[in-house]
């Protein structure tokens, strides 16, 4: 296959940006260029930048494609274009460290360039790492089970929210093996009440079926069973973002769903969409994680 | 639990006593990969003919043997095998020494000797009966189509097995002249007794656990510093292919429709480019900054 190692200095969104090796294969088996990648990232923007441009993200780069090595870069890259903004975040220790700003499609175009196939977001907002503007029940299924146990269980998180407090959550694969479902909160928490919530609720849906679910990350426990990761709510802990592309063998994607379309997968049915299905979703569907932005919700016991 | 690496039996006399070998020794040294400084990607390596470059398949490759001549005898895989050592799996032993017989010069790995859970009497026996006579097997085995000259000895119990080099792998001293100038010297018995002393005033018990790799630990600090400062990736070589300035979509364009053709042709034409280990869902990261996800 003739390679274009080459580069080239483009331009988008007014931005001047360098882009190279535009045919290196980076899923191998779907045979899905780094071009590709560019291209999805490019076009899937006017959905994905507001659930990201407001907060620091973590980039999990693939330098030699999904099958190759890969590592996640926190502190962003200080040989970045100098219109990279970048966002104050947690540090391995105290203090602070810049994350990358990833809040135009140039910048996109300039993280997936980077082979940066995979992106991850915090609960909080940069201009205020403390606060949460969601909270996450990330689940996660054991061996043995799959997208049909995870649905099952998302549309009970559902119920239980619902029931307990009038709350709304939507939901998104995870592009892997499980799925998310998020209380959108856009109102004062911290990680600390998110965290405590999202247990108490795993607590209470292990007690009722312990057979199925699991709110401890114990690997031994989670055969079988469904493990609700609560702590994915902590200060320190990202996510992959709605319409982030993911490292498997295919270029699937965490993409944002209805409650039908879980309903239908809890009956069996596969929920599993790529790149191209998920761009053609949100030309029909619009952005299906939009209340994630907007929805003004408080957790019980939370003032307001 | 450590691994196995070999398992077999002492054979001593008529008795038969299985055994299993485990490392004795776990280097630490701190392991780099090579990459691009440029891009970050991992180098590979290609065997390529010395002729034209080109890359030659693994199939095509041979062994050859460089005569004084400059040329080459070549030999097949199948040739070596027929000369290989039998592959029997016994540690045979051949006799008992002392072990201060033995010059550590010889010593080359070291394992551990572990008895089978159903037969620990005749590996106890024959642990405690050389403990009492202060002897030390050499045994010969076969390991990974290498036949071994080994000492076995008893050590806290158990018995530690050491591969040992052959007397003729062990470089003669006096091939170097600096050494073979020392027999001239003459010192004075003053001077002796002097340097006796100083030995004497700096003599202490042997205590390994005091001596710990410095280098190594300073190798782990830079890392350590590194890896929660900067995550530097060079950036990527400046030579342009062109200076021109194009619109990002229209040089994606091309690109996308090549990629969507090639699957066309071929859907699965890429899987011959996938190089290293299928990644699973929690794939090695190799930065300490690693994060659960989803």
């Amino acid at each position: 296959m003739a390679g274009d190692r080459r580069e080239h200095l483009v331009e988008v969104d007014g931005r001047t940006l360098k882009v190279s090796n535009l045919d290196k294969v980076l899923y191998p088996e779907a045979g899905f260029t780094k071009a590709e990648v560019i291209d999805y990232y490019v076009r899937i923007a006017p959905v994905l930048l507001p659930h990201i441009a407001d907060r620091g993200v973590t980039l999990r780069r693939f330098p030699d494609g999904v099958e190759g090595e890969s590592f996640f870069e926190k502190r962003c890259a200080s040989h970045r274009p100098d219109w990279i903004g970048t966002f104050p975040g947690p540090g391995d220790r105290d203090g602070t460290i810049e994350y990358c700003a990833l809040d135009s499609v140039a910048a996109l175009a300039w993280s997936a360039n980077l082979a940066a196939l995979e992106i991850h977001q915090p609960m909080a907002r940069g201009d205020d790492i403390d606060a949460p503007t969601m909270c996450v029940f990330d689940l996660d299924p054991g061996p043995g089970t799959g997208i049909p146990e995870c649905a099952r269980v998302a549309l009970h998180i559902r119920d239980v929210l619902d029931r307990l407090a009038g709350l709304e959550c939507v939901v998104k694969t995870s592009g892997s093996k499980g799925m998310q479902v998020y209380v959108p909160l856009n109102a004062p928490h911290t990680h600390e009440q998110c965290s405590a919530f999202a247990q108490a609720v795993a607590q209470a849906m292990e007690r009722d079926d312990p057979a199925g679910i699991t709110s401890v990350m114990r690997k031994s426990e989670r055969p079988g069973r469904i493990f609700i990761d609560w702590s994915q709510n902590s200060r320190h802990k990202t996510t992959i973002a709605p319409y982030s592309l993911r490292a498997r063998p295919r270029p699937t994607v965490s993409t944002p769903v209805t409650w039908d379309e879980v309903e239908v997968a809890a009956g069996g049915e596969d929920l599993v969409f790529e790149a191209s299905d998920v761009l053609a979703r949100v030309s029909e569907m619009g952005d299906l994680f939009a209340a994630a932005l907007e929805l003004e919700q408080s957790l019980p016991g939370v003032g307001g | 639990m450590p691994r196995a690496i070999w398992s077999g039996a002492i054979s001593f006399g008529l008795v038969n006593i299985p055994i299993k070998l485990y490392a004795a020794v776990s280097r630490k040294t701190v392991h780099f990969n090579q990459l691009d400084s440029r891009t970050g990607s991992r180098i590979r390596l290609r065997k390529v003919s010395a002729i034209d470059g080109e890359e030659v398949p693994s199939e095509a490759i041979v062994k050859g043997y460089e005569l004084s001549s400059g040329e080459y005898v070549t030999v097949g895989d199948d040739e070596l095998a027929a000369l290989d050592p039998e592959a029997s799996r016994t540690i045979d032993i051949e006799e008992f020494v002392d072990l201060a017989d033995i010059d550590p010069i010889f010593y080359d790995s070291a394992y551990h000797v572990a008895p089978d859970k159903a037969t620990l009497k005749p590996y106890a026996l024959l642990t405690r009966a050389m403990e009492e006579s202060g002897k030390v097997a050499i045994a010969r085995f076969v390991m990974r189509s290498k036949q071994y000259l080994c000492a076995v000895r008893p050590k806290d119990g158990a018995l530690v097995l050491s591969t040992m080099v052959y007397a003729d792998e062990v470089n003669d001293p006096a091939e170097i002249g600096e050494i073979a100038g020392l027999e001239d010297v003459e010192v004075s018995e003053k001077e002796l007794t002097m340097a006796k002393q100083l030995i004497a005033s700096l003599s202490e018990e042997f205590d390994p656990a005091r001596f710990e790799d410095t280098y190594r630990q300073r190798v782990l600090e830079l890392i350590e510093q590194k890896a929660s400062g900067k995550t530097e990736v060079v950036a990527p070589p400046t030579p342009m292919a062109e200076d021109k300035v194009v619109d990002l979509m229209a040089a994606l364009e091309a690109s996308v429709k090549e990629a969507k053709a090639a699957r066309r042709r071929h859907p699965s034409a890429h899987a011959d480019e996938a190089e290293g280990a299928p990644e699973a869902e929690e794939a090695p990261a190799p930065k300490k900054r690693s994060r659960k996800s989803a």
